[in-house]
């Protein structure tokens, strides 16, 4: 099958929240306010690492305030992402501090009836605090004699000693490594660096909690899982699920920094208990800054071969700074383990992963959750090997990629399946051949001032955590929903499924559209909570169309049957001489025999005799966890300039190929790529955060301009980016569809520092690869005695670079 | 402090409100007027979510103080749309090139390319990259919302 088979999956709609979007009307958490609302602000560390001694609010609440310190709070110890199963939450933070352990780590709160009121108190509590040391490296962490930044963490009912600041550590082995590594014709071993950005979405973590007179409460909350917000709130507050309801708003942007529950969310909470009015907190800027970043690497990745270039052995050891906090260490460490293994065929595997802990904002899940920075060092070291034997990287990897019939590891050890569907032969080809891989120069062979070169990675993400096992399972992962066919034969799709923005709501749409036979608008998504919805695990791991797609459809396939039943009845024919397809002329869906030309009733029809004669409500409500975990593969193949005067890098031109499957939207579907490719960018290039060594502060001071983030100057022309997609379909998929998502970015750097080497002839092993480290390297390269610059000051072409206007 | 009576109109209505001397139109709009279109995102002119007209120019609401806004004539994204809810064509392209993701940075590019559009009708690609190069957005890689103005440019030429 194919998406010109299908009548909705496939095609081109307005998505159902755009005219909202485009007009301003779309709201969300910062968006919402309720009558008698008080303004929440946060009172945060300005030290790195301390103990309080006191805190004196009683000026603060001299003032009208209400405060909220840690003597108000339940002593519950929690981990804010419970997509882990309890034995693997790793439970390390109260709703504030016991002591902090990073610069803007939260000490109090405050509610007020006016935020300037709220900011004039938060200021007048007074706070004695007796600084610790100040950790900033990992280095500095897993000294003996460090300070230790936890004594002990909660797993399951445990205490559990945290010792030389390492949080977790994990081993993955298959075979044996050693007779591997002495069975290897060439051992290569290289080590990589990846960077701690900032997720940069652009709506602040905002929340608002209104206390209901039940003693319950309303939340709207940024959130990934409006579900797991309720479980986990109930938890620490002690309120049963009955009476609290989580909200779903429209997300702003996310990127994973809302898998957890944000700090900001049971602050306000508390907040709202002890003022019995409802509280709203909206982050600044600054506060967003100092409060997730992505999980930052230090990878060292050696790899043993025959002399053909087959892959006998590897062993990676890949260190983590996680920051002050554990979010989902012990996961994420896994999933760089098995995205590793799912990369090319090792026969003997060894990966050793360590997460420390730091006095730095807390690492979170980043598009990508290790597989970027996975990624990054296998490609590299690939196309390395590759080019030291004088084979063609594309080639090289074509023959050993785990592919059709190979095992994926969609999720670290505990989440496999074999691979059933796959486009990687068709992405490189199409790949090589649109960007003209076989021309591309020799690596550094070029002169002038603007070097151009040519390369290319491939990835992938996981579609979901799903697998088969009934127990021992590391992560949670189901979706429900429920499908409801409407007195005009409307259908309403109630699901909490977040989307982040790329279209997963749509794309559930049009699979449910697909599935009971009516036209694609007809599906409405429904504005849900956590009262009206089942349970959802989060927007997560690439699984939104495959895992909360498949729970939909699964409702869809019962409502359509539900129909085709109460259709037979009417028109006196056996249901399964009937069917229902759409008919877009008349807008609705239309059950006919085709046997019996006479034999027909629209949907509306049905479900309007169904009403005036009370036969009841056409619906279903289900749950489904997926069995499987399919790869979403990408690929990328980029031509860059580095212009050797002052080592800016820009992009010429970006072929981008994608295999997910189905494509249920084409045209976000092409947008995830692009936007993958700009997030890459600003990895692979420019990002970059830096803790003061003495201080704990952020170097930019929480500007976000300092974070860099790629603006539309930057970002390369219309012209010169191409996306496509490989003709795949996924079986265990809704209509053979698979993840997209964070696949979108997982080879960027890699693909980035390719190029490069391609261009320049070095070898960055460490990203971002600034202008500077490019200067750096290009002096290095030619030796010392040789001049600053290239003599050659004219550009080779015009090029893009706008005056900037009115100035 | 006093409070300050101000005078402007706010999407085509007259408006008189009453405002502190530091408070900030972005709040005036979005916590005074509820219309919440217009977003914070950084609050200090770094991101370009709060951009709205006035007078036809685009400016950062975040950056602008209420009373500037005296005897001026303000519109936000909410007044974009025509009487009877007709969409403006460059809504109209950004929903018809997926240009919208989560959609938080859309009501200041669309203003900020609508700007652009009734100085330089039919803009070219350098041109709206340059204009718009002060609002951010991290979801879409800036090309469908750049293609959205360069087709929304030329749909109000052919019309013309």
């Amino acid at each position: 099958m194919s998406a010109s088979d299908f009548q909705s999956v496939g095609t081109e709609t307005w998505r159902q929240d755009g005219i909202a979007k485009v007009t301003g009307a779309e709201q969300y958490a910062p968006d919402i306010s309720v009558d008698r609302m008080w303004f929440g602000r946060v009172l945060r560390s300005p030290h790195a690492h301390a103990r309080i001694v006191e805190i004196d609010t009683s000026a603060a609440e001299a003032l009208g305030a209400v405060c909220l310190t840690f003597a108000d709070i339940p002593k519950v110890k929690y981990n804010e992402r419970i997509v882990s199963t309890p034995p693997c939450l790793y439970r390390d933070r109260y709703v504030l501090a016991d002591k902090p352990r990073h610069v803007g780590e939260a000490i109090a709160g405050i509610a007020a009836p006016t935020e300037a009121l709220a900011e004039k108190a938060l200021r007048a509590i007074r706070v004695e605090y007796e600084p610790l040391q100040t950790i900033i490296t990992m280095d500095q962490a897993m000294r003996d004699g460090a300070a230790p930044i936890h004594d002990t963490i909660r797993l399951m009912d445990d205490d559990i000693p945290i010792e030389h600041n390492i949080a977790v550590a994990r081993t993955i082995e298959v075979g044996d490594i050693d007779r591997g590594f002495a069975e290897s014709d060439i051992v290569i071993e290289r080590k990589f660096k990846t960077n701690r950005i900032y997720h940069a979405q652009m709506e602040t973590k905002t929340v608002l909690c209104r206390p209901e007179v039940d003693g319950g409460l309303t939340v709207w909350a940024s959130t990934q899982s409006i579900h797991n917000t309720r479980i986990l709130l109930g938890e620490i507050y002690a309120i049963p699920l009955h009476k609290l309801n989580v909200k779903k708003a429209a997300l702003g942007g996310s990127f994973g920094s809302s898998i957890q529950m944000n700090s900001v969310t049971p602050i306000c909470v508390g907040l709202a208990l002890k003022s019995g009015r409802p509280v709203k907190i909206v982050s600044t800027r600054e506060e967003d800054m100092y409060d997730h970043v992505r999980y930052p690497s230090e990878i060292t990745l050696k790899l043993g071969l025959k002399a053909d270039g087959a892959l006998i052995a590897g062993h990676m050891r890949a260190d983590i700074d996680i920051g002050a906090h554990n979010i989902q260490a012990y996961p994420f460490l896994g999933c760089m383990g098995g995205f590793w293994a799912s990369l090319y065929t090792l026969p003997n595997l060894k990966y050793e992963g360590r997460a420390v802990y730091t006095n730095k904002t807390p690492s979170c899940a980043m598009q990508g959750f290790g597989a970027p920075q996975t990624t990054f060092a296998v490609e590299c070291l690939m196309d390395e090997i590759a080019a030291d034997l004088g084979l063609d990287p594309v080639q090289y990897k074509l023959a050993h990629y785990v592919g059709l019939g190979g095992t994926f590891w969609g999720q670290g050890p505990a989440s496999k399946c074999i691979i059933r569907s796959d486009g990687v032969p068709e992405l490189l080809k199409v790949g090589s051949e649109k960007i003209g891989w076989k021309n591309r120069p020799k690596a550094g062979s070029g002169s002038g001032r603007y070097r151009r070169g040519i390369g290319m990675a491939r990835g992938f993400h996981t579609s979901g955590v799903g697998h088969p096992k009934t127990s021992g399972a590391e992560m949670i992962d189901y979706s429900g929903a429920i499908v409801k066919v409407n007195e005009d034969g409307t259908v309403d799709l109630v699901q909490s499924l977040m989307d982040h923005g790329g279209g997963t709501n749509d794309a559930i749409a049009k699979i449910v559209a697909e599935e009971i036979g009516v036209p694609a608008q007809m599906v409405g998504i429904s504005p849900v909570d956590t009262r009206t919805t089942l349970y959802d695990v989060s927007t997560h791991a690439t699984r939104g169309v495959y895992a909360g797609g498949a729970a939909a459809l699964k409702a869809a396939r019962k409502v359509r049957q539900m129909l085709l039943d109460q259709a037979g009845r009417v028109l006196d024919v056996l249901p399964e001489s009937l069917v229902i397809e759409p008919d877009h002329e008349l807008g609705q869906g239309v059950i006919h025999c085709p046997n019996l030309a006479d034999r027909r009733i629209t949907v509306g029809a049905l479900a309007k005799h169904m009403q005036i004669n009370s036969l009841g409500t056409i619906a279903a409500a289900e749950s489904l966890r997926q069995v499987n975990c399919p790869p979403a593969y990408v690929s990328y193949f980029l031509e860059l300039e580095v212009d050797t005067h002052t080592g800016q890098i820009k992009t010429r031109r970006a072929v981008l190929g994608s295999d997910c499957g189905t494509v249920v939207n084409p045209k976000l579907a092409a947008g995830q790529l692009v936007g993958g490719l700009s997030k890459g960018h600003g990895y692979a290039l420019i990002e970059d955060n830096h803790w003061d060594p003495e201080t704990g502060e952020l170097a930019s001071k929480g500007f976000w301009v300092d974070g860099k983030t790629p603006s539309m100057s930057e970002s390369p022309l219309l012209d010169d980016v191409e996306t496509h997609f490989a003709h795949t379909f996924e079986p265990t998929g809704p209509f053979g569809a698979k993840g997209l998502g964070e696949a979108a970015g997982n080879p960027a750097v890699a693909a980035f520092a390719n190029a490069v080497h391609n261009a320049i002839g070095v070898r960055f092993y460490e990203v971002p690869i600034t202008p500077e480290k490019v200067l750096a390297a290009l002096a290095a390269k030619q030796g010392p005695g040789a001049p600053a610059r290239p003599e050659e000051p004219v550009a080779d072409e015009p090029r893009l670079d706008p005056a900037p206007a009115g100035e | 402090m006093n409070d300050r009576r101000v005078r402007f109109t706010l999407n085509g209505e007259p408006r008189e409100v009453s405002v502190k001397p530091n408070d900030l139109l972005l709040n005036v709009i979005r916590d005074d007027e509820k219309l919440t279109g217009t977003k914070y995102g950084c609050g200090i002119g770094e991101c370009g979510a709060c951009t709205v007209h006035i007078d036809g120019r685009p400016v950062l609401a975040c950056l602008e103080l209420a009373v500037a806004a005296e005897g001026r004539e303000i519109v936000t994204i909410e007044g974009l749309a025509g009487n009877g809810g007709a969409l403006d064509p460059l809504q109209e392209a950004f929903l018809d090139n997926g240009a919208v993701q989560c959609g938080f940075c859309t009501p200041g590019m669309i203003m900020m390319g609508r700007a652009l559009l009734d100085e330089t009708p039919e803009p070219s690609e350098a041109e709206v990259r340059d204009y718009l190069r002060g609002t951010l957005c991290r979801c879409t890689g800036y090309a469908s919302i750049v293609q959205s103005v360069i087709d929304a440019g030329a749909k109000e030429a052919a019309a013309d």
